[in-house]
């Protein structure tokens, strides 16, 4: 298990925990991003910049800052096709 | 308070699902729609009268959730359990649906009537989601209606729908209820709230709330209260944490996710691997981790350019007709009160004619284009690095950027921000935005008179300013900023309806309240001038002045009026000296030109941003804004004398 952050962009995400406390929690649940959906992260910012993330199958484009992403831990979906 | 022939039709849903533009579509362009998440901070009213009957009609603030996490949905919820609506209207982006309806499945918890726009049907389709309306509505219990705002398709049904739900109430099914483990607590709570125990909406909504809220709902209040009630809340919320593992709100969340989840599946098809849309590929484009930059600066720059371009030989044109007529004032009416009168009526007239509008429309035109794209939230993400060394982060873009059109909607649209160390920096940052009235005087001074290369510098150098500041000032803050979580719409076409929208909202403010203010305030001047009084002023203020500033003591006076309006020092920069805007540089030097711009552009807040800082977050905060600002433009200025 990785965090958000370290996690290879274009790969399927699981993720597996929201390592933060409950006001970041609530307002990630609230945008659509739950433990056991799955999310992709679309690009990584340079210079410490945000990542665009989309969580779940249909989900909306959503900025992340840095400090909140090493807070989201997530696993590699190993695709079977 | 409530008219009973009146039915409060409330329209609610998350950011950016389009309310604004239903709300519109019904009531006739009232509200401003913009292409970013949390633009309606406040809430709109507006009767409509449809069939022979009088709605009222309340647009509100986008929110996630029924449990808010920052002002504005706090202000969408008051209004929901305040206001008793007969009918709700739940707007939903049917682009994302899955996650709309967690909304839905909350609101109907309330048991209210109800309806459900399935908004931006259009985009869902372009991204492969085919949704069937009668199954959606089969599961929810309530009506639900394809729309799409901005092309007004569906609002008939939609009004239909409403009319007959007054009728009949369209009252949802007994809700979906969620899996026992949770449900049975649920239930538990449910039965044991005692019958004159303060409900809303209804007894499960409450008892959901309560679990949901959990130790910042009243919880003390409850201790001392209704201690059994209490014990009883403790018991279920560790039943559910002990049965799922996690915390109750986080379980409560969780089956109502799956259910969003379950329903939308049931409810729609979906084609997966579409290529790319366009507007996909664009954004890909505009948020490249590298080109971004380069794209946004072109942006930015742009901006500024055109508004010169546009504004300037406006200004020329305009300023031959308005000299002209003073030239045959002056021989008529003499030397008498009543040619001063005149003077400054047309000194009032014609600067906002002739100065001001040249700038300020183009600038309120390209403000709303670049907003209804959708473009602030990329400047947000692009910009998100920057504003952590300034100890903020990205969110706080849209606000600034809106600021350069006018400080005072900027420093409401902080109500955006999650905490309130966010809001507070911000807020104190935002007056340091040249607003278009600023603009004015660096495009009509500096500009005008030094070349679009000088304005441009200034620019640079008031952006360089408040990145010091901001980083000064969060030095002040003990807690970190909780970092960015922000929603990036879809990006949109601009639609000439909503941005002329926009334009007229603002330059109908302008023309009622700032314009009469330049007016009234040129002919306060006149009068003050003819009876001598200024010189009074003028030697009060010559300390500053001539002292710290080296500007000629006869603009003491017009410092002053700066703090009504900040043109207003510009046009009677030009009644004070008694001369006409081409001869300006025969009496006042370069240096004294920018020391003049600086000072007047930093002094203080404006008297309407000082009050509106004052009612977002409290006098303190905009005492402290007001001193800051004039200690750092004394400093700045003086800087800048150096300089030279």
């Amino acid at each position: 298990m990785i965090d958000l952050l370290q996690a290879p962009c274009g790969l399927v995400l699981r993720v597996v925990d929201i390592a933060g406390g409950e006001k970041v929690r609530r307002r990630l649940f609230s945008l659509g991003l739950h433990p056991g959906d799955r999310v992709e992260c679309v690009s990584r910012g340079i210079l410490g910049g945000p990542l665009i993330i989309r969580p779940g199958e249909n989900g909306s484009t959503i900025a992340l800052g840095r400090g909140i992403a090493r807070k989201i831990i997530v696993e590699i979906v190993h695709e079977e096709s | 308070m409530k008219n009973p022939d009146e039915p409060v039709v409330l329209l609610i849903g998350q950011p950016n699902c389009g309310k604004s533009t239903l709300f519109n579509a019904m009531a006739g362009h009232k509200a401003q729609t913009s292409n970013f998440p949390g633009t309606t901070v406040q809430h709109t009213h507006s009767r409509v009268a449809i069939g022979g009957r009088t709605l009222n009609v309340i647009d509100l603030p986008g929110t996630y959730s029924l449990n808010p996490s920052d002002p504005a949905e706090k202000v969408a919820l008051t209004h929901l359990f305040t206001e008793r609506p007969d009918v709700l209207i739940n707007v939903v982006d049917a682009s994302i649906l899955g996650r709309s309806l967690e909304l839905t499945l909350e609101l109907l918890d309330m048991g209210l009537p109800m309806i459900v726009a399935l908004n931006m049907s259009d985009l869902a389709e372009k991204k492969g989601i085919q949704i069937d309306a009668g199954r959606l509505s089969a599961r929810l219990g309530v009506p639900v209606i394809p729309t799409v705002g901005v092309h007004g398709r569906g609002i008939g049904g939609m009004i239909e729908a409403v009319l007959r739900c007054l009728d009949v109430p369209c009252l949802p099914l007994r809700s979906p209820r969620w899996s026992s483990a949770v449900e049975d607590p649920v239930g538990r709570l449910e039965a044991a709230l005692p019958e004159d125990f303060p409900c809303v909406a209804n007894r499960r909504f409450t008892a959901v709330q309560m679990i949901e809220t959990g130790d910042s709902f009243c919880a003390s209040f409850l201790e001392e209260l209704r201690p059994e009630l209490k014990r009883i809340l403790d018991e279920v919320r560790a039943t559910i944490e002990l049965s799922r593992g996690l915390p109750a709100y986080e379980a409560v969340a969780a089956e109502r996710h799956h259910l969003a989840q379950k329903i939308f599946e049931d409810a729609s098809t979906v084609r997966r691997n579409l290529p790319r849309t366009p507007s996909e590929r664009l954004d890909d484009v505009l948020m490249h981790p590298v080109l971004g930059y380069p794209i946004l600066a072109a942006v930015l720059l742009g901006f500024f350019w055109l508004i010169f371009k546009i504004g300037g030989p406006l200004e020329t044109l305009m300023l031959k007709p308005f000299s002209g007529l003073k030239a045959v004032l002056a021989n008529g009416l003499g030397d008498g009160w009543l040619g001063h009168v005149a003077d400054g009526l047309l000194q009032g007239v014609g600067g906002g004619a002739a100065i001001v509008l040249p700038y300020f429309l183009p600038l309120l035109l390209l403000m709303a284009i670049l907003e209804d794209v959708g473009y602030l939230a990329r400047a947000g993400f692009l910009l998100d690095t920057f504003m952590h060394r300034i100890g903020l982060h990205g969110k706080s873009v849209a606000p600034f950027i809106l600021g350069f059109g006018c400080n005072v909607p900027a420093v409401t649209a902080t109500r955006i921000l999650e905490s309130r160390r966010d809001r507070v920096l911000t807020s104190l940052l935002i007056p340091f935005i040249p607003c278009s009235a600023r603009t004015t005087i660096i495009l009509a001074l500096i500009a005008y008179f030094l070349g679009p290369l000088g304005a441009l510098g200034f620019y640079a150098a008031n952006i360089l300013l408040l990145a010091v500041l901001g980083r000064i000032l969060s030095a002040f803050f003990k807690e970190d900023s909780p970092g960015l979580i922000l929603e990036i719409p879809s990006l949109k076409l601009p639609r000439p309806k909503s941005v002329l929208l926009k334009v007229y909202i603002q330059l109908k403010a302008f023309v009622r309240f700032a314009w009469p203010l330049l007016i009234g305030g040129s002919i306060l001047l006149s009068l003050i001038q003819f009876f001598g009084w200024d010189r009074t002023i003028n030697v009060l203020l010559k300390p500053l002045t001539t002292g710290l500033l080296g500007l000629p003591a006869a603009l003491g006076v017009t410092l002053i009026f700066g703090f009504l309006r900040k043109e207003l020092s510009l046009l009677m920069m030009l009644q004070a000296l008694g001369v006409a805007y081409a001869d300006l540089p025969r009496v006042v030097s370069t240096e004294q030109m920018v020391v003049f711009t600086v000072f007047v552009s930093l002094f203080i807040p404006c008297l309407s941003t000082l009050a509106m800082l004052a009612k977002e977050s409290g006098r303190k905060v905009a005492l402290a804004s007001a001193v800051l600002s004039l200690v750092v433009a004394v400093i700045v200025s003086v800087a800048v004398r150096l300089v030279f």
